[in-house]
């Protein structure tokens, strides 16, 4: 008898239990297509300032058929050893993910919440931040720039 | 017999007013719901005499939390916890409904105050040693309820979706991706997806309404049994000269012991205060006194100052300042004190857990004996540093914020 009360009890709370574990693990399992998103023509943008343009990106994974939220994305023209690179900063701050900006006075990327310093390129150079900031996939199409919500990690 | 006499003077006072068709229905109704037995249960106890006001700070946790629901409740009526919808449904609430306003302003500083309330109510129980013998686990029940506001107080401010209410929720959620090997997936899980969106705030709204006042609600059940079996242990002043009470005194003291005394097992002394007094009324008043100037004191910010809204959230804005809640502010400033790659995770987890830890566990590492605070200094000291440093944290957090 005793038994029974424990296996009925231990059925029912399995059959409660798995989906709703299941439902609170889902989102580990989104996935979300990326498409590539059309920002401006680079022929517009100065060498050595990074220049932000704001985009409508979907960042939530299927949630809600995967809404698109304005994010900015920092275009940045580096002159790196004589050399003109093209760089798509994510101004999401790597420690806590609020925005930074770039300061055109001090020459970094700030991030106002715990004072988190970025160079042009985004590499770390002071505050807490773990990691220098993420890049988005971008590609060119004649001086037209795209890019796509991929991020890879900075240098 | 003093019990059947306490009785019969509660049903005259219940019944002096009813007469006729009215006392016999009362009469009616008493004999098959016993209403006159569970009020005589819950307003005939004996507690401590002296220092009584301040006594009241644990009833007034009670209302405020009350209010709390009561505000909520009533703040669904207009708000809809979706991202298109949450800040549209608040900022009509502060444009075009006064009263709802109000009920907004209540909410929040309803909040404020019951952290303040709380706060104080846990400083009189440690400062009073009211933790020690037999009410251990009480004390760590209150902990336990003080941690679940917490975890109100922030998810509450998620819910207006506005700039603070954006930014609090991305660094609340964004922390938790520095737990060790599960972080990532700790965070899909809080926010519904990799980042922010719609299901991060249905997410924190059923957290908010739902699963953790599913938690409080009985926890304060159990805090109140829990208070009413051992009795309200009052503080030292109560219990002056125990040390030099004779084993004789000592015996009659008990022997004269009211429920819910003694409250064993206990301290030699200290199971029931020197001196007694009725719950009802002489602390029901002072009980309601406080709660009525707190009551007020909310009413009254709610409608000079009220609960601010700031912009819609925009996860592009450059220009914007994000701040903490203030009741958040020394954790914040953990965060900037603890910089870069393996330092982050001692910030936010094991620095915070560190001192959660020996919160819960304070009535086993006091093995002070006796309760008056200056005896205990191996406890009173390191708890007046551990305050210190919280306010210093938070002023450190204010200087760095503003002078941005």
């Amino acid at each position: 008898m005793i038994m029974g009360i424990n296996a009925a009890g231990a059925g029912t709370g399995l059959l409660i239990a798995a989906p709703i574990v299941g439902d609170i693990l889902s989102p580990v399992f989104y996935k979300s297509k990326q498409p590539w998103v059309l920002v401006a023509d680079i022929r517009h943008v100065p060498i050595g300032v990074p220049t932000a343009y704001v985009v409508m990106l979907n960042d939530n994974g299927d949630a809600w058929q995967a809404p698109l939220v304005p994010r900015t994305v920092y275009v940045v023209k580096a002159n790196l050893s004589n050399a003109v690179q093209l760089i798509t900063l994510s101004n999401v701050c790597t420690h806590m993910q609020c925005d930074v900006h770039w300061d055109i006075n001090l020459n970094v990327f700030l991030c106002p919440c715990h004072g988190g310093l970025y160079s042009m390129i985004g590499t770390n150079i002071g505050g807490p931040p773990p990691q220098p900031l993420f890049r988005y996939q971008h590609k060119l199409v004649g001086t037209t720039l795209y890019i796509r919500n991929v991020l890879t990690e900075g240098k | 017999m003093a019990d059947d006499l306490e009785r019969s003077v509660l049903v005259g006072k219940l019944t002096r007013p009813i007469s006729g068709l009215m006392a016999t229905t009362y009469r009616w109704v008493d004999e098959r719901l016993g209403v006159t037995d569970l009020v005589h249960q819950l307003l005939y106890e004996a507690v401590p005499r002296r220092g009584a006001w301040a006594y009241s700070l644990g009833s007034a946790t009670l209302i405020l939390i009350v209010l709390q629901i009561v505000t909520g409740m009533f703040l669904l009526w207009t708000y809809v916890p979706s991202t298109t919808e949450a800040w549209l449904s608040l900022n009509f609430i502060e444009h075009h409904d006064e009263f709802a306003a109000i009920v907004r302003g209540m909410h929040l500083w309803g909040a404020y105050i019951l952290f303040v309330v709380i706060g104080l109510h846990m400083v009189r129980t440690f400062v009073s040693g009211s933790y020690k013998k037999p009410r251990e686990l009480n004390w760590i029940v209150g902990v336990v309820l003080f941690l679940l506001v917490l975890g109100l107080g922030i998810t509450g401010a998620m819910l207006p979706w506005d700039q603070a209410a954006y930014w609090t929720a991305t660094v609340v959620t964004h922390v938790v991706n520095y737990f060790p090997i599960f972080g990532t997936q700790l965070q899909e899980i809080l926010r519904g997806g990799p980042q922010m969106g719609p299901a991060t705030l249905t997410r924190f709204f059923a957290i908010h309404i739902w699963l953790l006042p599913a938690l409080l609600v009985p926890l304060i059940g159990l805090h109140l049994i829990l208070l009413r079996r051992h009795g309200e242990h009052g503080s030292w002043v109560n219990y002056e000269g125990v040390e030099e009470e004779t084993e004789a005194e000592r015996a009659q003291r008990m022997a004269h012991a009211e429920a819910p005394y003694p409250a064993l097992p206990s301290d030699p002394g200290y199971a029931v205060p020197m001196d007694l007094d009725d719950f009802f009324p002489s602390q029901v008043f002072k009980d309601a006194v406080v709660s009525f100037g707190l009551v007020l004191l909310i009413f009254i910010m709610a409608i000079v100052i009220g609960a601010p809204i700031e912009r819609a959230a925009n996860p592009a804005a450059l220009n914007y300042v994000p701040t903490p809640e203030w009741f958040f502010l020394p954790l914040d400033q953990l965060l900037v004190q603890f910089p870069q790659a393996w330092m982050i995770p001692v910030g936010v987890f094991i620095v915070p857990g560190i001192g959660t830890t020996l919160l819960i566990l304070l009535p086993f590492l006091d093995r002070t004996p006796g309760r008056q605070p200056w005896r205990r200094p191996e406890v009173m000291v390191p708890a007046l540093f551990v305050v210190l440093f919280l306010v210093f944290e938070a002023l450190l957090a204010v200087n760095r914020l503003f002078n941005l």
